[in-house]
């Protein structure tokens, strides 16, 4: 029995008196795309920041490959093997396209903080850059300043960041936010191909996403996991119709 | 791996070539060998001097506001500490008859500047903007108070002086001449910078600029912004320290004027004038502002209020400094369209010197009024003379001001077209940069 990607153990966070999360447990195997739903307020972005790091749970455990990382910094969990995207674009605009991919390759490729040789003459550290901003549609636009590239493009970019370094558990959160529909389709075709044989958590508020890229959703309303299952379980279940997708499926 | 064919082709790997970077770099040790040969005054090799330290100090500031985003107002400290460090060491090696010989000594100032920037970097890098920036300031006080404090190590008000002259010979050069002097800065300068330009494109640097652009997402990548801060920090001591056993081993002496607010604050503003974005900046703005000041502070009293407008003007109206403007005609340039802007550009200088010519009148006057009252009500500016207590000059001043201001006003929107078609047909040439 191979041990869980990614292990949630009663994971709680406050924010002064407010309850945000209130004991989640989530358990996602190896190579499982998994969803995270909720309305508004629900806690999904907290839910993020307390297993990447930016925050530090009240309670509870968070487990990667089977090691806890409770508590650890945001960049001793990635160099454990998680990486994550940002709701808003989080990004480097001063630097071109390419640089932006290539910042998430230097530390995966053991180059840390060397500041007695050049970064360029790391070939392979460029072709695999290149690959990054083929696979993501944006080799066209290498040289960018990444400031200045479109919104959709930006977000692109965020993705090809979160996933070049070449993390097994990727955390994608709300990665089509204000896109139109067109887009939309292509970004769940982009996300399907780079997040093959990897584990991929997704907040997503767009259903048909969500019901054409996950393998199985949680439901998280008021910092509580409400239901787990399939979409097929999920779409039939009663409660999560009443607390969340209400009619907009009928 | 599946990968889809991106729309269009990727453009050509701009890859500056080895050989033009080289020579970029092999024109400027050629400059720094001739330009004895091109100004020949004795003031003139001070300045040059002057400036070849100004530059190491300039670039080193530049890894922290520039490559890092950390704004510190106390770099003067790593600079100053370098300096006395030198003076000690220059001292104890004639003391102890040490055969040690002047050109190495400015590794002693790096090594005091690396080593104070580290110890004191410990505290102030943990946290970045507005925070890093108070804290630097607390540190630039606590350390130039201890000037006074510690009068055995600092000279309390006098400083510490040394003889350049006394240490080991090199190869018959006894660094008494300032042709001798400007040689040793030439040298360490052109070593500073290649070691500073080579150290942005590291995987340190490049990570530094992402920790300047974006901190907390350089988290998520594997980094720790605290430790790219702290390198960054101690690296910038290290070259602060070489710059400031320069101006010690110039002046043969280090006093606390060294590591004051005002030293911290020169090589902000030469930082900024000459533009933090591009290397060249920092190097463009120590030359201008050190120039400045040997040369304004020979024409006019209150040449710091010039200093004070001209920063003034740089933040307002070119944030990207020197080195900011001349790189946004490079496209223009590069696709042969410069010529085009001339025209503009001559008709923009008229009310840019009328503007020029009423504003130092009025300062002028206004200086001469309230500083010096004794020595009369005339002065004489460019040859003309002004009386302070009669109208006309103060009108004719006000005329040049508001005057140049309409003219600016009239003429902008027409400068302002020339240069957007100017770009626009670069850019349709496929000239972005």
């Amino acid at each position: 029995m191979s041990t869980a990607a990614l292990e949630l153990r009663g994971l709680r966070k406050n924010f002064g008196r407010a309850e945000i999360i209130r004991g989640v447990d989530l358990v996602v195997p190896r190579g499982e795309r998994h969803a995270v739903i909720g309305p508004n307020g629900a806690g999904k972005s907290t839910l993020f920041n307390l297993i990447s790091g930016l925050l530090s749970p009240d309670a509870g455990e968070v487990k990667l490959d089977g090691v806890p990382v409770t508590g650890l910094a945001p960049y001793q969990i990635n160099r454990r093997g998680l990486s994550r995207s940002f709701q808003i674009t989080n990004i480097f605009p001063r630097l071109t396209a390419w640089e932006n991919v290539r910042c998430a390759l230097l530390w995966p490729a053991g180059e840390k903080y060397a500041f007695w040789h050049a970064a360029d003459r790391n070939d392979k550290v460029a072709a695999r850059a290149d690959q990054i901003l083929a696979d993501i549609e944006l080799l066209h636009r290498r040289d960018v300043p990444a400031g200045i590239l479109a919104y959709a493009e930006q977000r692109a970019l965020e993705i090809g960041i979160t996933v070049a370094g070449g993390a097994s558990v990727i955390l994608l959160d709300e990665p089509t936010v204000g896109m139109s529909h067109a887009e939309t389709q292509r970004k769940v075709e982009l996300i399907r191909r780079i997040t093959q044989d990897r584990t991929l958590v997704i907040v997503e508020h767009d259903m048909s996403v969500v019901f054409g890229l996950a393998d199985r959703i949680s439901v998280l309303v008021y910092g509580e996991i409400i239901a787990s299952g399939t979409p097929a379980e999920i779409r039939a279940n009663a409660r999560v119709r009443e607390a969340y997708l209400g009619d907009e499926e009928q | 791996m599946s990968s889809v064919p991106a729309q269009l082709p990727a453009p050509a790997r701009r890859r500056p070539g080895r050989l033009a970077g080289k020579g970029i770099w092999l024109a400027a040790a050629v400059l720094l060998a001739v330009l004895p040969f091109l100004f020949r005054s004795g003031t003139a090799l001070t300045v040059m001097s002057l400036m070849g330290i100004a530059i190491i100090f300039a670039l080193s500031y530049n890894i922290l506001l520039g490559q890092t985003g950390m704004l510190s107002f106390g770099h003067a400290v790593y600079y100053g500490l370098g300096a006395y460090f030198t003076v000690h060491a220059m001292n104890a090696a004639v003391a102890a008859k040490l055969a040690l010989p002047l050109p190495l000594m400015p590794l002693v100032g790096g090594l005091a500047g690396l080593g104070s920037a580290a110890v004191l970097g410990w505290v102030s890098t943990p946290r970045s903007g507005t925070a890093f920036a108070m804290i630097s300031l607390g540190l630039a006080e606590l350390v130039g108070s201890s000037s006074l404090i510690l009068p055995s190590f600092f000279g309390g008000e006098e400083g510490v002086s040394t003889n350049r002259t006394r240490l080991l010979h090199v190869l018959g050069w006894n660094f008494g001449p300032q042709i001798q002097v400007y040689y040793l800065i030439a040298a360490w300068c052109f070593v500073c910078a290649v070691l500073m330009y080579a150290l942005t494109r590291t995987p340190f640097g490049r990570m530094c600029n992402a920790v300047r652009d974006n901190a907390e997402r350089v988290q998520f990548v594997g980094y720790n912004p605290r430790i790219v801060r702290f390198i960054a920090f101690s690296l910038a001591g290290l070259f602060a320290g070489v710059a400031g056993s320069l101006a010690a081993i110039d002046f043969e002496l280090a006093n606390a004027a060294l590591f004051s607010a005002a030293q911290s604050g020169n090589v902000i503003l030469a930082t900024f004038i000459g533009g933090a974005g591009h290397f060249i900046g920092p190097v463009l703005g120590a030359v201008l502002v050190t120039w400045l000041q040997s040369m304004l502070s020979d024409l006019t009293d209150v040449w710091q209020l010039y200093f004070g407008l001209l920063f003034i003007a740089a933040v307002l109206y070119a944030p990207g400094g020197l080195a900011g403007l001349i790189m946004a005609h490079r496209p223009i340039w590069r696709a042969g369209g410069i010529a085009r802007l001339i025209p503009a550009y001559g008709l923009m200088a008229v009310p840019a010197l009328l503007i020029f010519a009423g504003a130092v009148l009025a300062i002028e006057m206004a200086a001469h009024l309230a500083g010096k009252p004794e020595e009369g009500s005339v002065i004489r500016i460019a040859g003309l003379a002004c009386d302070t207590r009669s109208w006309e000059p103060w009108v004719l001043a006000a005329a040049a001001l508001i005057g140049g201001s309409v003219l600016v006003r009239l003429t902008w929107a027409r400068v302002v077209a020339v240069w957007d078609r100017a770009l626009d047909a670069a850019r349709a040439k496929g000239y972005t940069a």
